[in-house]
């Protein structure tokens, strides 16, 4: 195992993790924060905040930096949506944040289920803001327009890594396809917040990471998040740096000169860690 | 009353993780909620909160040692 930088540290409470699991379990709902290992689940927990992952918990692609389990899917429950509004009210939540593994099985991609669970949250808890991270649905627009329509606060798609590196990082993707998506969604929705987040600690360059910047401008994104990769076990690609927080705050200052509304930039950034902020920083 | 303190599994893929270091020694009061331990896995240090308060009575790792999940590692003295 790696040794790990003083500043990738987290806190854990054993009561506080069990709580929010609890009540995922009870619902038959997935996070993200779970499925991923996601190194800020004990602070979001603690918060009693998480991000729900709906479609199941198995992913049809097998990117080489994810933890999400790959292969064999289950079939969609119906039931999910009003599920995880009830959550939402369980939790009192004031902004969630709905993701989904990729389900290039499903005709409409999971557009559907997600525009489902969308509208279930607005019923049950009006005025609670809703941002969706949805997979490129492989840049199909009506599907895109299936979520749009829903009519999310934000809509979040994640680029992942620099273009140079989406062969080995992310090789059923296509770098192009996910900016096409952030555009898509600009286009047909101006009111609707764009988002997109990275990684770094991947053997990018920093003009890599500058023109992803540029490139995410370019199709008009609202909010930019940055944070570290972590190896998620010895079968995953591996970590070729630890950026150092000051590198991070660098990447912030440009991005902020360069022009988002909010840019989210530390080693423990993850795309959905603090959303209300990044949201509430993105409204122009 | 004294209580076991387990290993906690941070993960569900978590079989093992490696005790970084004590943040309290034998004979110490613990706080609940104050950092006890901290414990390396594949991606990050975790600080792990004592969920009894009391006195540190026993510890039976080093920080280095790989230890099991779930398995007992200190005991507090909670009277």
């Amino acid at each position: 195992m790696k040794k790990k930088p003083e500043w990738l540290k987290v806190s854990y409470n054993k009561e506080a993790v069990e709580e929010v699991s609890g009540l995922m379990a009870k619902l038959k709902l997935n996070t993200v924060c779970k499925e991923a290992n996601c190194p800020n689940l004990g602070e979001c927990y603690k918060k009693r905040t998480a991000t729900f992952m709906i479609l199941g918990s198995t992913c049809t692609r097998s990117c080489r930096f994810c933890n999400v389990t790959s292969g064999m899917v289950e079939p969609v429950d119906p039931k999910e949506p009003q599920h995880l509004a009830e959550a939402v009210k369980e939790l009192d939540l004031k902004h969630v944040v709905i993701t989904s593994v990729t389900r290039d099985d499903l005709v409409d991609g999971g557009a559907g289920h997600f525009a489902d669970t969308i509208r279930a949250v607005q019923v049950l808890n009006p005025g609670v803001s809703i941002e969706v991270l949805i997979p490129d649905l492989q840049g199909v627009e009506r599907h895109l327009d299936i979520v749009i329509a829903a009519n999310p606060d934000v809509i979040n798609h994640n680029v992942e890594t620099v273009r140079e590196l989406y062969s080995e990082v992310r090789p059923e993707a296509d770098y192009d396809r996910s900016m096409a998506v952030l555009e898509y969604v600009k286009k047909q929705a101006p009111h609707i917040k764009t988002k997109t987040g990275m990684m770094v600690g991947l053997g990018e360059t920093d003009e890599q990471v500058y023109q992803v910047m540029d490139d995410s401008l370019k199709v008009g994104c609202d909010i930019f998040t940055i944070g570290q990769y972590l190896q998620p076990s010895p079968q995953h690609i591996e970590v070729k740096a630890y950026v150092t927080p000051e590198k991070f705050a660098e990447y912030k200052k440009i991005g902020e000169a360069k022009g988002f509304h909010y840019i989210a930039s530390s080693p423990l950034v993850r795309s959905s860690y603090r959303a209300e902020e990044a949201m509430e920083g993105g409204k122009s | 009353m004294k209580k076991n303190i387990q290993m906690p599994k941070l993960s569900e893929q978590m079989e093992s993780g490696v005790l970084a270091s004590w943040n309290k020694e034998v004979g110490d009061v613990v706080g609940k909620g104050e950092v006890l331990f901290e414990i390396e896995t594949e991606k990050v240090v975790s600080e792990v909160e004592s969920m009894e308060s009391g006195v540190l009575e026993a510890v039976f790792f080093e920080a280095g040692d790989e230890i099991k999940a779930d398995e007992i590692i200190a005991v507090i003295n909670c009277d």
